[in-house]
């Protein structure tokens, strides 16, 4: 019984793993670059609405959209910072180094936007209830179906829609898919926002549960969603989702089994060893022949 | 239709296009020859904006493109197959053309309906040009998975969906066999047919000669000859320029 309930807490938390995971996978898979700037610009999205939620004090149905917003343009922000001006070959080392620097700017501003070392964050009141046994709290039920929810719009969006398969195409061969008439550089702005809503939506629905916000949120997003992203494959959406959900369920065992010291113990020793053994990750592509597939000229 | 005027490009220190000049008109196809590292493809880059141009100017239809991005060229009718197929190999041979498919500006759909809305309309404009470039039956199909000769029949429809006015190809009989060569041939002259206008970058003699209206020479990224196919096979520079004599 125990272990049933332990996987449907690791379950819940990999939930969130993989909202943030999808929204690495996607820059990743259009861009071919690491955002280590991802957490923080959703910490500072989440900053900046608590902050305009203070001096309006609206209501949290409001509340939502607001953050989503701040997020995704806080991401727009990284990307037309970072991202955009390096977009060449020669640009990999460079924009990781900018995302960065990005990274500690953004943490910086939101800490002055939220001084204190934790910060109330607006949750859905929703008890908790019983079933055969097995305990579940609502708010996180709400959260995983939500999380499964944004999940199923993306894979429709990405797999049926026009914009989907450009998105598609950019990511298979940027290059190919400029000379086909597909306008890459608003591809890459539209895929950082979109990035930065479903980013939103796992800040919103973990902070909700938590119901606090500490200057740490960022960090933890990044670590989250980039361990998630590769031990479930780089550049592939079903192998950032299923990754998410998976790391939820072996840090949830570890750490009961073990001890809660071991969470972040296991979470690095799996990103290990999946890189050791299948450097692309577990659903990924061969990362060292699809990056020598793009380099080719035309 | 298509001017070319003293466009020049180094890498380095390589003249690989060294003030070149050379007009293409309306529905004409127009053959670019040369020996390897003559300039053939890296013209056809300029032309669609790979890379800029050191100098020069570049316009199609009395519209100066030297300076347009990529994808605006594209919007301006100028539509290109590859050297090396570069098809997007994960997705199927429908939205291969679905991607490079444009808008049509009779239709005042918002980007929203373009990029969101319904695609049966769209399917039925895919399948047209499937049919047409005799891939009608691949319709779901992955195009890694398509044989050689199909992937190059699909490179060749997708340049098509983007409704050009001047299409670029860059060597499409490379690796084919002399049936295919003949196949190919028919198929460009149906673009001809069409309306389009046709640069014609290749080494296989046998296609170029049959196909093409007109033949610009290029040797060391220069222009060495321009003429009819039979002036060009009786042109000494193009003799010399071929056989390597001094």
């Amino acid at each position: 019984m125990e272990y049933i309930q332990i996987s449907i807490d690791g379950i819940l938390y990999g939930s969130s793993y993989s909202l943030i995971a999808l929204g690495f996978s996607l820059v990743f898979g259009v861009m071919r670059r690491i955002n280590l700037a991802y957490g923080s610009s959703l910490l500072l999205g989440v900053a900046i609405a608590l902050w305009v939620e203070n001096e309006l004090n609206i209501s949290i149905i409001f509340f939502i959209p607001i953050v989503l917003f701040f997020c995704s343009m806080s991401n727009l922000y990284v990307e037309r910072f970072c991202f955009a001006p390096h977009n060449t070959k020669a640009g990999v080392v460079v924009s990781m180094i900018s995302s960065f620097a990005i990274w500690m700017q953004l943490d910086e501003i939101s800490s002055q936007l939220l001084p204190d070392r934790t910060h109330s964050f607006p949750s859905l009141q929703i008890s908790t209830f019983e079933v055969g046994g097995l305990f579940f709290r609502g708010d996180q039920i709400l959260n995983i179906f939500i999380a499964f929810f944004i999940s199923a719009i993306l894979f429709l969006a990405v797999y049926k829609t026009k914009y989907g398969i450009v998105l598609r195409a950019v990511a298979n061969s940027a290059d190919t898919a400029k000379l086909m008439g597909c306008n890459t550089k608003l591809v890459n702005s539209l895929t950082f926002i979109l990035a930065g809503v479903l980013g939103g939506i796992a800040a919103f629905l973990v902070l909700s549960t938590e119901s606090q916000v500490t200057p740490l949120f960022g960090f933890w997003c990044t670590v989250k969603g980039l361990v998630a992203m590769m031990i479930g494959g780089l550049g592939s959406l079903t192998g950032a989702f299923w990754g998410g959900l998976l790391l939820g369920l072996l840090e949830a065992h570890f750490s009961y089994h073990f001890g809660p010291v071991f969470r972040e113990i296991t979470t690095f020793s799996i990103l290990l060893i999946v890189l050791i053994i299948r450097p692309g990750g577990l659903m990924g592509v061969n990362i060292y022949k699809d990056l020598k597939s793009r380099d080719e000229r035309i | 239709m298509l001017k070319i005027k003293n466009i020049g490009k180094n890498f380095g220190g390589v003249k690989a296009v060294d003030d070149l000049s050379f007009n293409v008109d309306k529905g004409e196809i127009v053959g670019l020859i040369g020996p390897n590292g003559s300039g053939k493809s890296t013209t056809i880059n300029l032309i669609c904006g790979v890379f800029p141009v050191d100098f020069g100017n570049i316009s199609v239809n009395e519209q100066n493109i030297s300076s347009l991005p990529t994808h605006e060229r594209v919007a301006s009718g100028i539509s290109r197959t590859f050297q090396n197929i570069r098809l997007f190999k994960d997705l199927s041979v429908w939205q291969n053309i679905w991607v490079a498919l444009q808008q049509d500006s009779d239709q005042s759909s918002g980007w929203m309906r373009e990029w969101f809305g319904n695609s049966k309309l769209q399917k039925e404009k895919i399948k047209e040009i499937l049919v047409f470039s005799g891939l009608g039956d691949r319709f779901d199909d992955l195009a890694g998975n398509l044989s050689f000769g199909e992937q190059r029949r699909l490179e060749l429809a997708r340049a098509i969906a983007s409704k050009p006015k001047l299409i670029l190809l860059d060597e499409p009989a490379a690796g084919m066999n002399s049936d295919e060569v003949a196949d190919l041939r028919q198929r460009i002259l149906d673009l001809k047919k069409l309306g389009l206008t046709v640069l014609l970058v290749e080494h296989v003699m046998e296609l170029v000669m049959n196909v093409v209206d007109r033949i610009v020479v290029l040797n060391f990224g220069k222009k060495i000859a321009e003429g009819s196919p039979e002036n060009i096979q009786n042109n000494k520079d193009v003799q010399k320029a071929y056989l390597g004599g001094a």
